[in-house]
């Protein structure tokens, strides 16, 4: 027999931790804009998303991509953490049980309010040992310089340890199509770092699904 | 003009944060610099004068969320023998964020509240989890139970985001079906 009073903690049931109407808030006379739990929140101005570009690329030319993903990297090990925790403590469930189609509309609802874009994930691929997470209207395609292969390596980062801590597995992702090539959204391959190695070199000439193709085919 | 114009907000989009009773807060930042017209000033007093009833309905439905909802459950698993409880538990805790949600938003005479923060929410689980003809049997079984524990009036005061709640999530699950059998 369901008791309904056992279904409720602490008088609560979990809904949207990310609900943006109630995700953000802000201290505004000492100048502060904070997320629910009072972690400090920012709003960057477009023209410094395209200065640290243009600014790195000046400055490390070819390297950087390396900055970008391993800045991405970094930031993605404690997003991972924080989102992590921030879940764990909302929903009042050690992480582990809380079901995975949980934990995804958390991240993409997540995504949604930091104003970073629409994130979704394509399992098509998973048997064959890959994952393709999509992301649309990021900022960081849209203002990168315009170049002949995929420019999110920031994302690139942040997904790469985010998913490789979830997996429990070293991950490496690659990005196969980038909306700043006028690709309809920025996707995202997951996979082993061995098995990835050819795709950093396909992406310049094939589209993700001729480049699918060739790694499942 | 500089790229000040053209900040990017790397935090939720400000204008999706839908105000509280929208109408009557739209009203007060017109006052802004001027009086408030007879017709506003009608408005609030609207508002105000439901006040007690919709403060009655809300204290009413929080004193006997558990009753009802109990009820519910065991005529539910009396219907549904052969759906597990893990399922039925999932659907009941849904059933219970919705109607907290219409009563937030019975209190504050706001619907945005209920698809932003409800419906935008619990929609994709439902889809995911395909649980409409549990839903459905629970809606007509939590719709019985209310009209015996809240007045008619009270009802009046519930019914609308209840029924915007229920008809959205059935209508979607219906949709996902319809397009499975395809």
């Amino acid at each position: 027999m369901i008791s309904v009073a056992d279904l409720v903690i602490n008088s609560r049931i979990p809904g949207n931790f990310f609900s943006p109407d109630v995700y953000v808030r802000g201290e505004l006379e000492v100048g502060l804009l904070e997320n629910r739990q009072g972690d400090r929140l920012l709003a960057l101005p477009e023209t410094l998303i395209q200065a640290i570009y243009s600014g790195l690329e000046r400055e490390t030319g070819q390297a950087t991509r390396l900055v970008l993903f391993n800045c991405g990297r970094w930031w993605g090990r404690s997003f991972y953490t924080r989102f992590c925790e921030q879940l764990a403590s909302y929903n009042s469930l050690p992480l582990a049980d809380l079901p995975m189609v949980e934990f995804l509309q958390a991240l993409q609802a997540c995504w949604v309010a930091h104003g970073w874009g629409k994130i979704s994930l394509d399992q098509t691929y998973q048997n064959r040992g890959f994952l393709v997470v999509k992301i649309t209207n990021s900022a960081y395609a849209r203002l990168a310089p315009h170049r002949d292969q995929p420019v999110c390596y920031l994302e690139a980062g942040i997904l790469s340890s985010f998913f490789s801590q979830l997996t429990n597995k070293d991950l490496h992702c690659v990005q196969i199509s980038c909306e700043s090539m006028g690709a309809d959204c920025n996707r995202f391959l997951l996979g082993l770092p061995q098995r990835l190695e050819a795709v950093e070199n396909l992406v310049v000439n094939l589209d993700h699904e001729a480049i699918m193709q060739q790694l499942c085919g | 003009m500089t790229g000040l114009d053209r900040i990017h907000i790397h935090y939720s989009d400000c204008s999706s944060y839908t105000p509280m009773y929208p109408q009557l807060l739209s009203v007060f930042d017109e006052a802004e610099n001027r009086y408030l017209k007879p017709e506003e000033l009608k408005l609030v007093g609207q508002y105000v004068a439901s006040m007690p009833e919709r403060l009655d309905t809300y204290r009413n439905l929080r004193e006997r969320e558990l009753e009802v909802m109990q009820a519910v459950a065991n005529q539910l698993q009396a219907e549904m023998p052969q759906v597990s409880e893990e399922v039925l538990e999932r659907c009941l805790k849904n059933a219970l964020l919705m109607l907290r949600y219409c009563a937030l938003s019975l209190l504050l005479n706001d619907e945005a509240i209920l698809e932003q923060r409800f419906l935008s929410w619990i929609g994709p689980l439902a889809k995911l989890y395909d649980t409409k003809a549990i839903d459905s049997k629970l809606y007509r079984l939590l719709n019985q139970q209310l009209s015996k524990a809240l007045s008619a009036k009270q009802m009046s005061y519930l019914s609308p985001s209840l029924a915007l709640a229920q008809e959205s999530l059935l209508s979607q699950s219906a949709s996902v079906n319809a397009a499975a059998q395809r």
